[in-house]
């Protein structure tokens, strides 16, 4: 029995050193609190972003995006936006963790973030619970706005993008046989393939053959060789950029020419860089064309490079959005209420942003129109 | 008032509870010279198991949490009775490779698993144990707590009664006949089966034990996040898990635990300096590992310690 003693005294020690170990952090923050000025809204946003490991050029961009649109915001002078950026590095316990420290803090209007599908769905009901808006800004997979009343999302998702490409694509080739190959250990690639097969069925194609491949894989003449073999009409990959480029090189290296129809992580520069000539043929369905020439979009390009010296993907597009959707139900809100704010987000309807005209539907979800997207002669261009 | 008890804390506090228990279910098996990276796996299997058995079958949490570790536990056995003949690095890279293949069965078995989309919509602890408390008639207002300060709280407390069984149970095993058995087959396992130790009994014992822990962690884990995925069981989680025992001191039971306190801790407590704290995360690993290969703790700090303060207890 002493050890016992012993060791729950050296627990409670600990435990306590912990307590005040973070509460002195917290009395730090306490001064920065929403100041609450007459002409002005105040308001703080908790960032919750993928910052640190694998993914973390995801969570960067998304930051970046958010920052210029915070800037821009404030100088504007209606609201007065702050944000906490958290970072999850892409682990769902610690997105929790990040999330109950911006939730405890009572000043935490609303929640963006987190990065991942997998961290949206253990933070999402936590935040739902406790009546904290949130919303993903990248977040694609099928199920998350579900989650409840407080969650939403302006990233695109799968279920809207992939079928868009699909018809699109379906209409000008004619293609009636198709092959699948998709990445199964990933959520985004596999609930891409969930939406594509589900398409596909629905409109009456002719599926030879669903090969997998997994994360990293760098050999896939395997798969590619029996794609081959049965002759598709269009491959449908849903695949992340890395992984696609490389399917897509040795494809056309066994001679396979027909254009492959990707989902929402295919879409990205970099194919074209890995993949070189034979990245032409991809169709993507996105919510962010870079290389549009609206006027709206080429000023956004401008200050993304001067501000961070690159140019913009999607997740930094999208979360630019979001911010602006935020201030702008914020200004509906009329205070930094988060009751209030809820129902004016929810009240979202025809919002002009970046990426076009933006809708929530009664669930939270996307009411966008997409843009469907093919690579020809090494670029980008509007799919006809 | 009452606002030190803050969800944020707790929930850091609930995680440092359960890498304990995970932390220990590497030194178990250490403790008779077995070095298991398998953890993750039985992990896995345990929080699917209690998952799937709570979802699927409305079954309390209670039975999932022990059907969870019980089914991890049987899994120890079944693999720890072929993998025997293999020693230090080579059994290392067997359970490593046996994580990977639970963690590829959790992705492609997408009827049962929902693949890596992973499961949602698991019950939580602390919201049935408020129901429960409710029915009895008792609101968490009627002690000046808020109900989700309440539920963190006995989240919190569950975990910790869960943890102190589990190590008192190890630390009264160690100085026990079963205890003296393993740490004389991790010395010398020849010598040990010629003193008519069954080494082959101990060391399945052992790994099972091991294998139980981490079930056990994994289960609690889905209970109190709510949802799991494939993702979070991967080798990742199998290395972490080792540096917590090896990083705090494998040699005494201690060490996993003030491994697993310290290794969770940091991350958040460096939280002010954003991108830079998985470097500084590291850092420190490299710097504290120079310094002390043995890990922080060892029986010899231990004994110094305690000959300080002329105490004769037997913690190890």
């Amino acid at each position: 029995m002493k050890v016992l003693r012993k060791a729950s005294l050296f627990f409670s020690v600990l435990m306590l050193l912990l307590l005040t170990a973070c509460s002195g952090e917290s009395t730090g923050n306490e001064g920065s609190t929403t100041e609450q000025t007459d002409e002005k809204i105040s308001a703080k946003f908790g960032v919750i972003s993928y910052l640190t490991g694998a993914g973390a050029a995801y969570g960067e961009a998304i930051t970046q995006g958010l920052k210029l649109a915070q800037s821009e915001i404030n100088e504007n002078g209606e609201v007065n936006i702050e944000l906490v950026i958290e970072d999850s590095a892409g682990e769902a316990e610690q997105a929790l963790s990040a999330s109950q420290k911006l939730m405890s803090d009572d000043s935490t209007l609303a929640i963006i973030g987190p990065t991942l599908s997998t961290e949206f769905f253990a933070v999402a009901p936590e935040a739902d619970l406790n009546g904290i808006t949130i919303m993903g800004t990248s977040t694609t997979a099928e199920g998350i706005p579900e989650i409840g009343d407080y969650v939403f999302r302006n990233a695109i998702p799968e279920a809207l993008a992939i079928p868009t490409a699909m018809e699109k694509a379906i209409e000008r080739t004619g293609a009636k046989k198709v092959a699948m190959i998709y990445g199964n250990d990933d959520v985004l690639t596999q609930s891409g393939f969930d939406t594509m097969k589900k398409t596909a069925e629905e409109m009456g194609l002719e599926i030879l053959t669903i090969e997998t491949f997994q994360k990293g894989q760098s050999d896939y003449n395997a798969q590619l060789t029996k794609i081959k073999n049965t002759n598709p009409d269009l491959i449908l990959a849903s695949a992340l950029y890395n992984e696609g480029a490389v399917i897509m090189d040795q494809a056309r290296k066994m001679g396979i020419e027909v254009p492959f129809v990707g989902g929402n992580g295919f879409n990205s520069p970099q194919v074209i860089e890995i993949a070189g000539d034979a990245a032409n043929g991809l169709i993507v369905a996105t919510p962010w064309f870079g290389e549009s020439d609206e006027q709206k979009v080429v000023e956004f390009n401008e200050k993304y490079e001067a501000a961070y010296g690159k140019r913009p993907d999607q997740f930094a597009a999208q979360a630019y959005d979001a911010l602006y959707i935020y201030a702008d139900a914020l200004k509906r809100a009329g205070e930094a209420d988060r009751e209030l704010f809820h129902e004016a987000l929810a009240e979202t309807k025809d919002f002009e942003g970046l990426l076009g005209n933006f809708s929530f539907d009664e669930i939270g979800d996307v009411v966008m129109d997409v843009k469907v997207v093919e690579i020809k002669d090494g670029k980008f261009i509007e799919f006809e | 008032m009452l606002d030190f008890i803050n969800p944020y804390y707790l929930q850091i506090g609930s995680f440092i509870l359960i890498n304990i228990l995970l932390a220990v279910s590497v030194y178990v098996p250490l403790s008779s010279g077995q070095l298991s990276l398998g953890s993750a796996g039985f992990m896995g299997v345990g929080a699917y198991t209690s998952a799937l058995l709570t979802i699927n079958f409305d079954l309390p949490i209670m039975v999932g949490v022990v059907g969870g570790a019980c089914v991890a536990g049987i899994l120890g056995i079944i693999i720890g009775i072929p993998s025997l003949r293999l020693t230090g690095v080579y059994l290392a890279i067997a359970t490593l490779g046996l994580g990977e293949v639970i963690r590829v069965i959790f992705v492609n078995w997408d009827s049962v698993t929902k693949g890596s989309i992973g499961l949602t919509g698991i019950p939580q602890i602390g919201r049935e144990l408020l129901n429960l408390v409710r029915g009895f008639g008792f609101e968490p207002s009627m002690i000046g707590l808020k109900n989700n300060q309440f539920v963190f709280l006995m989240v919190f407390l569950l975990l910790f009664i869960i943890v102190m069984a589990t190590i008192w149970f190890v630390v009264r095993q160690q100085n026990s006949r079963v205890g003296r058995s393993f740490s004389s087959i991790q010395m010398d396992e020849k010598a040990a089966e010629s003193m008519g130790i069954n080494i082959t009994y101990f060391k399945v014992l052992s790994f099972a034990q091991g294998a139980f822990l981490a079930g056990l962690a994994g289960s609690l884990f889905a209970h109190v996040m709510g949802y799991i995925s494939p993702s979070d069981f991967s080798y990742h989680r199998a290395v972490e898990i080792l540096i917590f025992t090896v990083f705090g001191g494998s040699e005494v039971i201690i060490g996993s635990i003030f491994g697993a306190i310290f290794l969770t801790l940091i991350p958040e407590v460096l939280r002010f300096v954003s991108e830079y704290r998985y470097i500084i995360y590291g850092i420190m690993l490299v710097i504290l590992m120079a310094v002390r290969p043995q890990g922080i703790l060892d029986i010899h700090l231990l004994s110094r310690v305690k000959g300080l303060k002329r105490s004769k207890g037997g913690m190890r």
